[in-house]
């Protein structure tokens, strides 16, 4: 009964790509399969000075970031960017640059307490 | 005694429209009193004082009349012409702002006639305007181009088929501060009923008549006045301008910050401009119980000193003794290494006169913390008897617009126009409408208006406390009397017996007084934040802080050259903290960049008691920090960690020490005068003082340059040379009198 | 001004006088141009932008009604702007067999895709508004059709109609975050690979989120989150110095004189 009018629920809108949350569940576990197959070629690729574990990890992190994204069409929205992100990446469509964006390597983190944020000047 | 006869008629007119306005916020009253008159304004009924002019009239009824000389605050004029408004059953249009209503007056503001009038008027300003609004200083809050866009006529009928062109008048030089562009005025006298009313100096005047007249001072000489800037504001044209600000920046690109002034202990509102990260310009803001709407020149020109001898960096002074740039942290670090090698007791501060209370909290907190009683601030204040132990001794109780009730007032060792300048606008706006007696015990300076001299012997005042003068007897008889008693000579030797001589004298006044709760004693300081300074338990004065020789000395904002190496342990370690490279910064050890009031959201308690927010406009330049920041983050390196981290956690500290700064912009009462009366002790015949009751600014030229901001200012400057140079002028009348 | 309005008529004559073989080819547009002076300085009376005539405007109002009437499914609205342009609402789903109707119609022809624009409107349940741009040659006639979406709602791609709506719906696609199904080649095209955000999104700031440098350590370009060194300009149109000092008090003031004669009756 339950499962039904959930289906009813998801028939309402216009699905995106997946029609329930476990064909949602495969693409991103495809998408995630993907990168990480792609992993080695990127590191080799772009000459970036990033090993093929942190890149995974970095790949697993992404991930893990949208991890409270429930709603299906958004996980699809987030596996079709996902997905041409892989491309831009595969086809070297990219630069080394674009890769880096991803480690945020020359970004300060902010200070929290208050005396390096007196000696940083930021209120 | 008619010290300026029109005046006398607007004071009047004044209590009328107030009384009026008081009319018609009591709406629920239906039948008004017989006195008043009906007028009818646009078939709106308004009951009014009688004596009340037109202009008046329309404004109560909530209909705004165009106008260029009327201004509130100055004598009528009547001659721009703006203001013409239709009357049923009168022949022409009349100036509504120098015509009284008459009973049953149909006032017709919006009618053919009227705008008609108007616009003609609107074109023959213009006539003789230039069309240089884009080069135009006044360009954007301009009153003759908001005043042509909703009042005159869409399109110009102004054709120079002779090309003969518009009216041109020669520039005149008034001196450093105020641009003259003569060809753009429109003769609406509002500067020269300011300089003679308000500021009391007889400078400037019309000359010629028809197209030949011209305003100015006749022969080239400087605008002798400390409030000279306000007929810039006043000047509803571009006529007058700031010469400092010429050409700098646009009105609407300006952000606005509320702020308030530390020039002087007044405390006067004022607005600070601000584009990009700089502070453009400083304007008056309105607040009736302090500066009303005018602020003194140093408060409104001193500004350029904020960009100029700026500390930017931290300081540590190497083995070669010389101030070398450093970063915070090692400046902290070498702080740490000898106040944590040091006793308590031997470090002391030293806080100056225009630190802000979040900073003075701060450093006495954290004083206290590493076991020190010794702050102090750099201006003195007796001590004897009850000293600073009562709020009353050192306020000024009466408050500054008090002084508008007061029917006679002794000034004891003070200058006020030049210590105070809004104090003594105030005073002399009192003189001019009351029958205000003024009597002065000091030097015999140049007030602006005419006062009794008695001399500057300590002895007169003690002859007036014991009956023996013959002012005493007027004192007495005078129903709300003010002693107003400067703070400069406090500074010298005895003082004691001043303060004590005084406060017995007020003491005696306000008993004797039929006025419940009029407080005679009043004291003018001259450091914006002494009040507030006093009021968290700094002690007054550098005395005692020399007499323990400290080894660790912290100058809190402190320039006035009050203490010296001399008068500290042997290689006594020196810690600035300020703004500028003054005094301080050159006897100190390490230097720590901090904010000028511009460029902190800061409390400052004025001289009435009034606690006061002034807000950031700007960031400190460079690695420059706001002061409490300084402190809160060095007591972390000194390991005794202050326990706020946020200004609202420093203002609630602060609403903890004292209640004034709980309710910021209002005067925080101050009790106890029979107390402090009881305890202060009657002297038996102490040693007189020394030194006559002189105060320590005499002339003009002392003005401008008081304090670290106004001295690294080239406007200042500009200002004292073009004061060196009037005195030589033989047509400038000398200050002296 | 006067001198130099004449030369203008006379020079193309001038100069054309000396290139006789040309004179006669020359002097029309020379005629006309000084026609054109004359009806834009007398035409005072003329406004200059012409109204549409009534009678175009029946036909287009005629012809909406004609969309409307064949596809009742799709079309919600028809409407002819002060423009004199028919504009006509259609639920999203019907972007393909309206497009195809008003392309394939004989009496339509809109064979030609001008454009293809997006508005955000985030007010709106639907927040996106897809505007589709399309013009008829043949009865020199221009229509727009108009359908909305969400951020997730994904839209039909009208490429396998007009080829031409490729590059348009990808602009769109990478501007606002509307997803087209079956576009044949969906992807970014005018932000720079590894941008986040949608920039033509109401709620995208101005000043973008991240900030780009070349940093010579690490010798490339690298993206930061921003850190703004200017203000925004702000202009404060109001002056500082109260011209009618009771003007601000007018409103509570007014309200209580206006109370007064009526308590008098």
């Amino acid at each position: 009964m339950a499962t039904r009018s959930v289906q009813q629920g998801l028939k309402q809108v216009k699905p995106m790509l997946s029609v329930d949350r476990t064909e949602a569940r495969r693409r991103v576990l495809n998408l995630y399969k993907a990168w990480y197959r792609q992993v080695p070629y990127v590191v080799k690729d772009f000459h970036i000075p990033v090993t093929v574990e942190q890149g995974r990890a970095k790949v697993r992190e992404m991930f893990l970031k949208n991890k409270h994204v429930s709603d299906v069409r958004a996980i699809d929205m987030l596996v079709i960017k996902g997905q041409m992100d892989l491309v831009e990446t595969a086809n070297i469509w990219k630069q080394r640059n674009h890769i880096m964006m991803f480690f945020q390597d020359t970004v300060n983190p902010k200070p929290a307490d208050f005396l390096s944020k007196f000696y940083e000047g930021q209120d | 005694m008619l010290r300026l006869w029109p005046l006398r008629q607007i004071s009047r007119l004044q209590n009328a429209i107030s009384l009026t306005q008081q009319a018609c916020n009591k709406s629920s009253v239906p039948a008004p009193s017989p006195e008043l008159v009906e007028v009818f304004v646009d078939d709106k009924q308004v009951f009014v004082e009688p004596g009340t002019t037109v202009l008046q009239a329309c404004a109560a009824a909530g209909v705004e009349i165009p106008r260029f000389c009327y201004h509130d605050r100055l004598s009528i004029a009547g001659n721009c012409r703006m203001c013409l408004v239709e009357v049923e059953r009168s022949a022409k249009p009349v100036a509504s702002c120098a015509m009284p209503v008459m009973k049953g007056m149909k006032v017709k503001t919006d009618s053919p006639v009227t705008r008609k009038a108007r616009e003609g008027v609107m074109e023959f300003l213009l006539v003789n305007h230039p069309l240089d609004c884009p080069i135009c200083d006044q360009g954007g809050e301009c009153d003759l181009q908001d005043q042509s866009m909703a009042f005159g006529s869409d399109r110009s009928r102004f054709t120079d088929n002779a090309f003969t062109g518009k009216r041109a008048v020669e520039d005149k030089n008034i001196g450093p501060l105020i641009k003259t562009i003569m060809t753009r005025c429109i003769h609406c006298t509002r500067c020269i009923r300011f300089a003679s009313e308000i500021a009391g100096v007889e400078d400037l005047g019309t000359s010629g008549r028809g197209t030949e007249m011209q305003v100015g001072t006749y022969v080239e000489k400087m605008f002798k006045s400390e409030m000279s800037g306000n007929v810039i504001d006043l000047c509803p044209v571009g006529a007058l301008t700031s010469k400092p600000y010429a050409f700098t920046a646009r009105p609407w690109e300006n952000r606005r910050i509320e702020s308030v002034d530390v020039m002087d202990a007044v405390g006067s509102n004022i607005v600070v401009c601000m584009r990009s990260n700089e502070v453009m310009r400083i304007l008056p803001r309105l607040n009736e119980d302090i500066n009303e709407e005018w602020i003194s020149d140093k408060t409104r020109f001193a500004y350029d000193g904020l960009k100029r001898q700026r500390l930017t960096t931290p300081f540590v002074r190497s083995g070669t003794g010389e101030l070398v740039p450093a970063d915070w942290e090692s400046a902290f670090v070498k702080i740490a290494e000898r106040v944590n090698a040091t006793d308590g007791d031997l470090i002391a501060g030293v806080a100056g006169g225009q630190v802000d209370a979040e900073a003075l909290i701060a450093l006495k907190d954290m004083l206290n913390r590493l076991g020190s009683e010794s702050v102090c601030t750099e201006e003195k204040f007796p001590m004897t008897n009850s000293g600073i132990d009562f709020r009353s001794n050192y306020i000024m109780n009466t408050t500054i617009s008090g002084i508008e009730e007061s029917d006679l007032i002794l000034l004891v060792g003070t200058n006020p126009r030049l210590e105070a300048p809004l104090v003594n606008a105030r005073i002399r706006k009192t003189w001019i409408n009351s029958d205000l007696c003024v009597t002065v015990l000091g030097a015999p300076v140049d007030l602006s208006y005419d006062y009794q001299y008695l001399g500057d012997s300590f002895e007169l005042l003690t002859d007036i406390l014991n009956d023996k003068h013959p002012l005493a007897k007027g004192l007495k008889e005078a129903s709300k009397p003010m002693i107003i008693l400067g703070s400069a000579v406090l500074q010298g030797e005895n003082s004691g017996a001043i303060l004590d001589t005084v406060k017995s004298l007020s003491e005696k006044l306000r008993a004797g007084s039929e006025q419940e709760d009029w407080k005679v004693f009043n004291v003018l300081h001259t450091q914006a934040n002494q009040v507030g300074a006093l009021d968290l338990g700094y002690a007054p004065g550098v005395d005692a802080m020399k007499g323990s020789k400290p080894s660790v000395l912290f100058l809190l904002g402190a320039d006035a050259g009050t203490v010296k190496r001399e008068d500290l342990y042997e290689n006594a370690l020196v810690v600035y903290i300020g703004h500028h490279g003054d005094y301080g910064a050159q006897i100190a050890d390490v230097v720590l960049p901090a904010a000028a009031y511009t460029e902190k959201d800061a409390v400052y308690v004025n001289t009435e008691g009034r606690a006061q927010i002034g807000r950031q406009a700007v960031s400190p330049p460079g690695m420059a920090r706001q002061d409490w920041k300084i402190i809160r983050a060095l007591s972390e390196m000194l390991g005794v960690t202050l326990p706020y981290d946020k200004l609202s956690d420093v203002r609630a500290r602060l609403g903890e020490v004292s209640p004034t700064f709980n309710h910021a912009g209002q005067v925080e009462d101050a009790g106890f005068f029979n107390l402090s009366d009881s305890a202060t002790v009657p002297r038996k015949e102490s040693r007189p003082a020394v030194q006559p009751l002189s105060p320590a600014l005499l002339s003009l030229r002392d003005f401008y340059m008081t304090d670290p901001i106004s001295r690294a200012s080239l406007t200042m400057a500009k200002c004292v040379q073009a004061v060196d140079d009037a005195e030589k002028n033989p047509y400038s009348k000398p200050e002296q009198s | 001004m006067m001198a130099s309005r004449l030369w203008r008529l006379v020079r193309p004559v001038a100069c054309n006088l000396s290139r006789t073989s040309a004179l006669n080819n020359c002097a029309a547009p020379a005629l006309s141009h000084g026609l054109r002076f004359q009806t834009t300085e007398a035409g005072s009376s003329k406004p200059t932008v012409a109204s549409p005539s009534p009678l175009v405007k029946q036909q287009l109002t005629d012809f909406g009604a004609y969309v409307a009437e064949c596809l009742p499914k799709y079309v919600q609205k028809v409407e002819v702007s002060h423009h004199g342009d028919l504009e006509v609402m259609i639920h999203p789903d019907g972007a393909i067999p309206v497009l195809s109707f008003l392309k394939d119609h004989t009496n339509a022809q809109f064979v030609n895709i001008v454009d293809i624009a997006g508005v955000d409107k985030p007010t709106l349940e639907n927040r996106f508004e897809i505007v589709y741009m399309l013009m008829s040659l043949q009865f020199n006639a221009r229509i727009r059709v108009k359908t909305y979406t969400d951020e997730l709602t994904p839209i039909d791609s009208v490429c396998s109609v007009f080829q031409g709506a490729n590059w348009y719906e990808r602009e769109i696609w990478d501007m606002y975050g509307v997803f087209f199904a079956n576009h044949p080649d969906l992807r970014r095209i005018l932000t720079d690979y590894g941008f986040e955000g949608h920039p033509f999104r109401k709620d995208f700031p101005l000043s973008g989120y991240v900030e780009v440098r070349y940093d010579d350590e690490v010798k490339r370009v690298v993206v930061e989150p921003i850190e703004l060194s200017q203000e925004f300009r702000k202009f404060e149109a109001n002056t500082p110095w109260e011209t009618f000092p009771n003007f601000r008090q007018v409103e509570g003031g007014e309200t209580e004189a206006a109370a007064k004669p009526e308590e008098k009756q």
